[in-house]
């Protein structure tokens, strides 16, 4: 009965949140056709100052502390994050209208984390006053690279497989084939300059290299802000200007952010509608799915190394978030044939809001039922 | 006093740019112009001032004078080839005439 009273009056409470407020405060501006817009350049200086912070947080929490502590939970994250791209691979592909290599690309996203979304649950947790570890926000690329390389490699293995099949059959085929799959590339090509495409396909080796992507992932704005945060924090003493300047203007640059992905998720709403609606349920129900797995590997790790329950809930929301801002061109320069419309709109227009709107309060309640921490 | 050339247009993702760039290098071409750009086309409408947190929406548009139709058609042919069933591109071909330019028409002038 205490559990879920706790967990309930919690979840309500969360409900109100700035976070939440802003982000479908967005939303409903863009519905209704409001023509505000907020620079892009803005998003990409407030992403940067957002990770830099939880990398500096992170960089100045490891110096003082045992990394021995942080090994179970590390790996906790990668093992999750390769699980979830093998979720939808046996999963969200099996259903009907859904494309595998889509599918696939849409496990790699979920898998990956979503910086705004974990920059979201470090508040929560901090205006809740729920210790958790300063490094927990260190266990991002842990999670965020193995998804990402997972899902290309799955990806093209399964491709390499589907081509063998093909080549068995004409060998000029494939190239016609994949064209007449893309009516939009197919009516624009005079059938002189077609026929020089075909002489170009020789057979490709398609071997998947895996350096280059972790090396891509690591190169994205998102991980390379954090990671130079975590340089800087472990190096150097950059307290003062933490203080003073990233500290306090997290809060507030994350509600400006907040916005803007409300707006991007309703225009993104639409090109969902074009692909299979599977998409809607599998971003609604994954999220849930992907938090639950990391919350029970985290309380092991809770339970064996004292884990702070705080990190439990770090581990789970960004399990539970889909990237949005490294993950998409890395996914589509990994994996060409997937449909963007498909991946990046489920994870932005469904996944990301359920993940910040619902998961967070659903696990940080969670983890307050389960500790029977004082609600404050 | 003007050296005819071809001016190749490539308007596609912004992703590809760093890729289409070392293409039109290798080519052989002597520069290239590159703008942010945006509009409608069969894909979808792209990069029209929308929200947005990732550049995976954003659409580039390059510009590429040649010397002769060859290389222009040997860059297009790469480029479709590599990126244009996947990705959303078009290209087509003008003529030009180059009216300065040093590095295009060599030391003499135009």
């Amino acid at each position: 009965m205490d559990f879920w009273s706790y967990f309930v009056m919690d979840f309500v409470k969360q409900l109100q949140s700035p976070t939440l407020a802003f982000l479908i405060g967005g939303m409903i501006i863009a519905a209704l056709g409001s023509e505000l817009v907020i620079p892009e350049s803005i998003c990409t200086i407030i992403v940067f100052m957002l990770l830099i912070k939880i990398g500096l947080t992170g960089g100045i929490a490891i110096r003082n502390s045992n990394l021995a502590d942080m090994v179970l939970p590390m790996i906790c994250a990668v093992v999750v994050g390769i699980l979830v791209v093998f979720i939808a691979r046996y999963t969200l592909a099996k259903l009907p209208k859904v494309k595998v290599v889509d599918a696939i690309a849409t496990g790699g996203l979920f898998g990956a984390v979503s910086g705004s979304t974990m920059a979201a649950g470090l508040t929560v947790l901090e205006e809740q006053k729920i210790p958790y570890e300063a490094w927990a926000g260190a266990l991002y690329p842990f999670m965020d690279i193995p998804a990402l390389v997972t899902a290309i490699v799955v990806a093209n293995i399964y491709l390499n497989k589907k081509n063998k099949k093909k080549r068995s059959a004409a060998a000029d085929s494939i190239m016609q084939e994949s064209f007449s799959k893309q009516p939009v590339a197919a009516g624009d090509y005079p059938s002189s300059r077609q026929e020089y495409l075909s002489e170009q396909q020789g057979p490709v080796n398609n071997r998947v290299k895996i350096w280059p992507i972790i090396e891509e992932s690591l190169r994205g704005p998102a991980l390379s802000a954090m990671l130079l945060g975590l340089a800087i924090g472990i190096l150097t003493q950059p307290e003062s200007v933490y203080k003073s300047f990233y500290d306090p203007l997290f809060r507030g640059l994350l509600s400006i952010l907040m916005l803007v992905m409300g707006m991007e998720a309703w225009s993104r709403i639409g090109e969902l509608r074009k692909v299979a609606q599977w998409y809607v349920v599998y971003s609604v129900v994954a999220p849930f799915i992907h938090g639950l797995i990391a919350f029970g590997l985290g309380m092991i790790a809770h339970k064996t190394v004292g884990f702070s329950m705080g990190g439990v809930v770090i581990l789970a929301v960004i399990a539970a978030s889909s990237s949005d801002i490294s993950g998409p061109p890395t996914l589509r320069a990994g994996i060409p044939s997937a449909n963007p419309s498909a991946y990046i709109g489920a994870s932005t227009a469904v996944g990301t809001p359920i993940a910040i709107g619902l998961c967070i309060p659903f696990f940080v309640g969670l983890a307050q039922a389960i500790s029977g921490l004082p609600n404050p | 006093m003007a050296k005819p050339a071809k001016k190749l247009v490539i308007v596609t993702e912004k992703i590809l740019l760093k890729k289409i760039a070392k293409i039109i290098d290798e080519a052989g071409a002597t520069g290239y112009t590159v703008v942010d750009t945006g509009g409608k086309g069969s894909r979808n409408v792209r990069s029209t001032g929308q929200p947005s947190v990732s550049d995976t929406q954003a659409n580039i548009k390059f510009e590429v004078l040649t010397p002769d139709r060859d290389m222009a058609e040997n860059i297009a042919d790469q480029v479709a080839i590599k990126f244009f069933l996947d990705y959303a591109g078009i290209a087509y071909i003008c003529d030009a005439e180059v009216l300065y330019g040093h590095s295009f028409c060599g030391p003499d002038g135009c």
